[in-house]
């Protein structure tokens, strides 16, 4: 994908993930926090730690981008609007709200929402990332 | 997941978060890729990271923003975990070997209290502030 050609107000493929028992444990290891175990399981519902939903978001967001190695990430807004069940099916949109150049890098800034099956937002974001050129 | 019943009256204006700190090894990195799904090189190639600009492995973002989730969640509960927002800017890179310390403060109490808004930030061992910015959190009416 040839960023510098994007125009703003493009969109980016759809990606549907789920969170499983076994992500969110992988997830729980990785990070150390040792007080979302408990809080996340409410009455027999398991729930995902929202930042394990907003990492495999923007996962399939840099992965329907194509960033290429190297590039970083700059800024980045999250708003979790409801809680994500284990299992809970989701589909990722996202779309370039910027792009800029700047001491030889692109500064790309794109927004992106998950939503559940219903068509439920569940999360917004916006990433701003740097490619190098 | 049930919004938090308790009220933010425990957090008045000024209050210091409780702090938290995290030894980053090139390990943890790896783990969060596996995690995550993020395997860029820069995070996880030595040998590619050391030919860029910042000449070795640098921590995912997203990881230090788990840190901070981590205090946020200790501190606020299911309010943090049933619809908080988080807004960042990364301003430094964490590499393996750093000491990341995430802290935060109640900056305003907004809607007579059922919203707080607290600065948030992650610094390495030389104080160097790696992110910085805010997050909300909304308690029951």
């Amino acid at each position: 994908m040839n960023f510098e050609l994007l125009e703003k107000g493009h969109r980016f493929p759809p990606v549907s993930f789920v969170l499983d028992e076994a992500g969110v444990s992988q997830y729980l290891e990785a990070v150390e926090d040792a007080a979302l175990p408990a809080l996340c399981r409410d009455e027999g519902q398991a729930w995902a730690p929202p930042m394990a939903v907003a990492a495999l978001a923007l996962r399939g967001l840099m992965e329907a981008m194509g960033l290429p190695p190297g590039a970083v990430h700059a800024s980045q807004e999250f708003e979790f609007r409801r809680p994500v069940a284990v299992g809970e099916r989701l589909a990722s949109r996202a779309w370039l709200a910027h792009r800029s150049q700047r001491s030889g890098w692109l500064a790309l800034a794109v927004e992106m929402e998950a939503t559940a099956e219903a068509g439920e937002a569940v999360l917004a974001g916006r990433a701003s990332v740097l490619i190098p050129q | 997941m049930r919004p938090a019943k308790s009220s933010s009256e425990t957090w008045a204006v000024g209050r210091e978060l409780p702090s938290l700190s995290k030894a980053l090894t090139q390990e943890k990195i790896d783990a969060y890729a596996r995690a995550s799904g993020d395997f860029n090189p820069i995070h996880v190639d030595p040998a590619f990271a050391a030919g860029t600009f910042f000449g070795g492995t640098i921590a995912h973002g997203m990881l230090l923003l788990a840190y901070i989730s981590e205090m946020l969640t200790a501190a606020f509960g299911r309010a943090w975990l049933s619809g908080g927002r988080l807004k960042v800017r990364f301003k430094g890179v964490a590499r393996p070997g750093d000491t990341l310390t995430v802290r935060g403060r109640i900056e305003r109490a907004p809607d007579e209290g059922r919203r707080l808004v607290a600065a948030v930030e992650c610094v390495n061992q030389e104080g160097q502030v790696l992110v910085a910015g805010d997050a909300e959190v909304h308690f029951d009416a």
